[in-house]
């Protein structure tokens, strides 16, 4: 059983925010819902001194997905790939994921009235493509793939570069890796 | 929820497109059924983007049959501006447009006629091939502003311009106001991937960019000093022996006026200029002669400069001569035009165009180098040397601000019809007040184009064009690379949208030039100018299909074989095209357009140093701010100020603020950073705000941000090699909006 991650390799990023639109644009998503933001950080320092970062953010497909704990109606799932998902015709919009997800990757969608977010575009994954996001970046600052393959990419990024896991004190075990510069 | 579209489906058809919104053209594939687009997707085997969109060419479909799109031939029935239009048949409009065109040409000449064009957004060579055809010399773009100049200022001193990078060897990239990582991704993702197996980048940029962030040095100089920095480059790599005297020796002319002719431009001398330190620009100057091979990127900001450009450029030129990084593995390549294809160049008819209507080419008196005079010379160079010449619709251009000006006193002669080819004026060329009043004054005007912009809304008829993914595309350099990328069509134009290519040649059958129109469409005439390739193909889209790209195979030291096509088949340092031309051979200071050493009285009002122009995510020139789906990325104009300036002014984070310059105000949104100097400037070029009122006197609120308003297009402030205006390195003051003026644009 594959076990799928993202790599976010900052050094790449140049916060153009194509990520952002792909997303929204083939997920259709109404304009206040955003499943991937990209913050920028900087330029910080002071001038001429100065750096800057841009953090991509997204769902982080935890190990312990505490939205999946915390949904009443078993509407939010993690898939034994490792794509956390929300159904949702099992969605009651009661927001309690919301409140738990500690990365702020969720958004009640009002014209559905369901909670929703990235899921890796997992219809995607099981024909074998990309993600819109990661196919979209063209500084290839997003590398997706399964975790347990030895020859993936993601692979040799996790185990080869130093990468960073979000708020890891939590023991959510997020699937979402960071490498800085 | 993914709502992935099902590509599996039965009866789908995958078309080999490309991306539109910018000249990357980035390669799309489009799945298409029932002359519907249901998907598209970055193509993964396409060799710049290799999969990857902007954010630009992630809105395609939306582009595509968006509801304010201009879907049908309108022509004006109200009073000129008030947005009373009547939809007609394209039959009606054209034999009306020829009809009206016919009686200028009758009344006050075919030079009465000019075009406008916007950025590789067209079929250029249908238009100039119309225009030589009709007899008018006055076709422009914005190409002053963008790479022209640089073009033909370096093809007078090595034979053509090198602007084909061999970046996988290099050692070194100078980018030198440029930033590939707000306006070419490609370009980017190779060159963060050239820098992890140990490529230098140096970036020259007053902002602190995407790309300065990524980049081994960053040399943040005053706005519009680029020449005070390039020639203090020059005399060090003499002064300190860091060219390559070999190189220098056996292919170049002129060091010994060069080499005088420098030694008063020391870091030091350049230092209070630049507001660098000697040590930076030493070592910067160090890094790019020391590790080689390397490549200097041409960047839009040198020919932004106004009255130093031409010496800029020419000073940028002769780095690379001086150090050898010239048509060697890893350097900058002398590709020459395409021997393979039947060029731009030799399909614009340019020898039908007579003697006597080329020197009435407006603005070729004052401005040679990118207009008759100069490309004349140049062509003729380059056709002995190459045996091909550079395009000339960029290349030989009507001056715009003189023709606009022609509009507006009748002087040097009337210019009574323009035809407007995806471009918005008012938004993107110099002095947008002037160019608006010429715009209102102009006696007939026909717009192309997509939407309805501040220009399309003064016309007296405005034709619905073909987008992204309904029209074929050649990619090659604005015709001036030896290789080709080809697209094809993903689906015919929706609604009654056509090639701007069958504008002009539709026009052109009405005016008596069908036998100079052999092609009916864009493929046709497409396929004839690939089929020399020899690969046999049946038509245009059988070549996309089966092969897409061509590229011939490169050789290098291509002048130990030819020389260089210069008079002397040398690379000329001292420049005898230029000085023929009545241009100082070798580069001479002048200080930016406007500055504080020259006019310290104007720098008393004016204390602040304003840039413009650069580029920007999610838009492009002034295109798209109608998308809601970029638009939240970007929703208002910002202007770049550093915290101590801002701090000084009373002005905070998002507040309002006016910016002035001699020729105007704008205003728009404070945006503190430390990412600019204390004293510099930035604004966003473009704005105008499609959700306004498009009709007078509102047009969309065409003056109140755009940055253009306060660029300057006097005479004495234009480049006297190509005539280009000053975008960078104007005097500028920044004040608060109050809430009485807050509605105001002027």
């Amino acid at each position: 059983m594959a076990r799928y991650a993202m790599v976010f390799d900052t050094r790449r990023c140049i916060g153009c925010h194509s990520c952002t639109v792909a997303c929204r644009t083939k997920n259709e998503l109404p304009l206040d819902m955003i499943y991937n933001p990209v913050t920028t950080v900087g330029p910080a320092g002071v001038y001429p001194n100065l750096s800057m970062v841009h953090m991509p953010l997204i769902c982080m497909h935890c190990e312990n997905p505490p939205c999946v704990d915390a949904c009443p109606t078993c509407a939010s799932q993690r898939r034994d790939d490792g794509i956390v998902f929300v159904e949702d015709k099992k969605c009651v919009g009661c927001l309690a994921c919301v409140m738990a997800c500690p990365y702020g990757a969720r958004v009640k969608n009002h014209e559905t009235g369901a909670v929703q977010k990235c899921d890796f575009c997992k219809d995607r994954v099981d024909e074998g493509k990309l993600p819109h996001c990661v196919l979209t970046c063209h500084q290839k600052a997003r590398v997706f793939g399964d975790l347990d393959d030895e020859t993936s990419e993601v692979y040799k990024l996790v185990n080869g570069e130093r990468t960073v896991r979000l708020l890891a004190e939590l023991g959510t075990e997020p699937y979402a890796f960071y490498i800085y510069g | 929820m993914s709502k992935s579209v099902d590509l599996s489906q039965e009866g789908i058809e995958v078309k080999k497109s490309c991306c539109y919104f910018c000249h990357q053209n980035c390669g799309v594939l489009a799945y298409v059924k029932d002359g519907n687009v249901l998907a598209i997707e970055g193509d993964p085997s396409y060799p710049t983007n290799e999969g990857g969109l902007c954010c630009r060419g992630n809105i395609a479909l939306k582009h595509l049959d968006h509801p304010a799109r201009v879907n049908y031939p309108l022509k004006r029935v109200g009073k000129r501006g008030e947005g009373q239009w009547e939809q007609i048949s394209w039959d009606q409009a054209l034999d009306e447009i020829a009809a009206k065109l016919a009686a200028i040409r009758d009344e006050f000449g075919a030079e009465a006629v000019a075009t406008a064009g916007g950025t590789s957004r067209t079929d250029d060579w249908a238009r100039r091939r119309f225009m030589n055809l009709f007899g008018s010399p006055n076709c422009f773009h914005n190409s002053h502003l963008c790479w022209i100049p640089t073009f033909m200022v370096e093809t007078a001193i090595y034979g053509w311009c090198p602007f084909d990078l061999d970046l996988g060897a290099s050692r070194c990239l100078v980018l030198w106001g440029q930033n590939p990582g707000a306006s070419s991704m490609p370009e980017m993702h190779h060159i963060r991937g050239l820098q992890a197996k140990g490529l230098k980048v140096i970036v020259i940029d007053p902002r602190f960019t995407e790309t300065a962030a990524k980049a081994d040095m960053w040399l943040p100089l005053r706005p519009g000093s680029d020449l005070a920095l390039a020639l203090a480059w020059v005399n060090v790599i003499i002064n300190e022996g860091l060219y390559d005297a070999e190189f220098v020796t056996e292919y170049c002319e002129g060091f010994g006026e060069l080499a005088d002719h420098v030694e008063q431009f020391t870091p030091e001398w350049a230092a209070p200029l630049t507001w660098l330190t000697p040590e930076q620009i030493r070592e910067s100057a160090y890094m790019y002669a020391t590790s080689k091979p390397g490549n200097i990127q041409w960047g839009v900001a040198i020919d932004q400069l106004g009255k130093s450009a031409g010496a800029a450029m020419h000073a940028r030129a002769l780095l690379r001569a001086l150090t050898g990084n010239l048509d060697c593995p890893g350097s900058d390549l002398l590709t020459g035009p395409s021997q393979d294809s039947i060029t731009d160049e030799e399909m614009e008819a340019n020898d039908r165009l007579p003697e006597e209507q080329k020197a009435k080419q407006i603005g070729a008196d004052k401005f040679k180098l990118v207009t008759w005079p100069g490309y004349g010379k140049i062509a003729e160079l380059a056709k002995k040397h190459w045996g091909k010449a550079p395009t000339a619709e960029w290349m030989c251009e009507a001056h715009p601000p003189s023709v606009f000006n022609a509009i507006l006193t009748g002087e040097p002669y009337p210019v009574k019809a323009l035809l407007v080819s995806a471009t918005n004026p008012v938004n993107s060329y110099g002095q947008s007040k002037m160019t608006l009043e010429a715009l209102r004054k102009i006696d007939f005007m026909v717009t192309c184009e997509y939407w309805m912009t501040p220009t399309a809304a003064l016309s007296d008829y405005v034709l619905p064009i073909a987008g992204a993914l309904e029209r074929p595309t050649i990619t090659n350099s604005y015709g001036c690379a030896d290789f080709l990328l080809c697209s094809q069509r993903a689906i015919q134009p929706m609604y009654e949208r056509r090639n701007d290519y069958n504008f002009w040649r539709d026009l052109g059958m009405r005016m008596g030039q069908e036998e100079m129109w052999p092609w009916e469409t864009v493929e046709d005439a497409y396929h004839y100018r690939i089929e020399p390739l020899g690969y046999g193909t049946e038509s245009y889209d059988e070549f996309v299909e089966l092969y897409r790209f061509h590229f011939p195979e490169r050789e290098f030291y291509k002048y130990k074989r030819i020389g260089f096509g210069t008079p002397s088949g040398k690379i000329e340092l001292y420049s005898s095209t230029l000085k023929d031309l009545g241009y100082p051979p070798l580069p001479e200071y002048v200080g930016p357009a406007e500055n504080e050493a020259d006019d310290p009285e104007l720098a008393k009002e004016f204390p602040l140093v304003l840039t413009t122009g650069n580029g920007f995510m999610p838009f492009h020139h002034s295109e798209h701010f109608q998308i809601k789906e970029l638009r939240f990325l970007r929703h208002e104009p910002r202007v770049e100020i550093n915290p101590a300036t801002a701090a000084e002014l009373g002005i905070a984070e998002d507040d309002w603020v006016w910016i002035e310059t001699r020729r105007g105000r704008i205003k728009q949104k404070a945006s503190l950073t430390q990412g600019v100097a204390p004293r510099v400037i930035v604004t966003e070029r473009g704005w105008w705000f499609p959700e306004r009122s498009m009709t007078e006197p509102e047009l969309g609120g065409c003056l109140e941000s755009n940055t253009n308003v306060l660029t300057s297009v006097a005479d004495e402030h234009c480049d006297p090699m190509s005539g280009t205006w000053a975008n960078r390195g104007l005097l500028c003051k920044v004040y608060k909006v109050n809430g009485a003026d807050a509605k105001e644009g002027k």
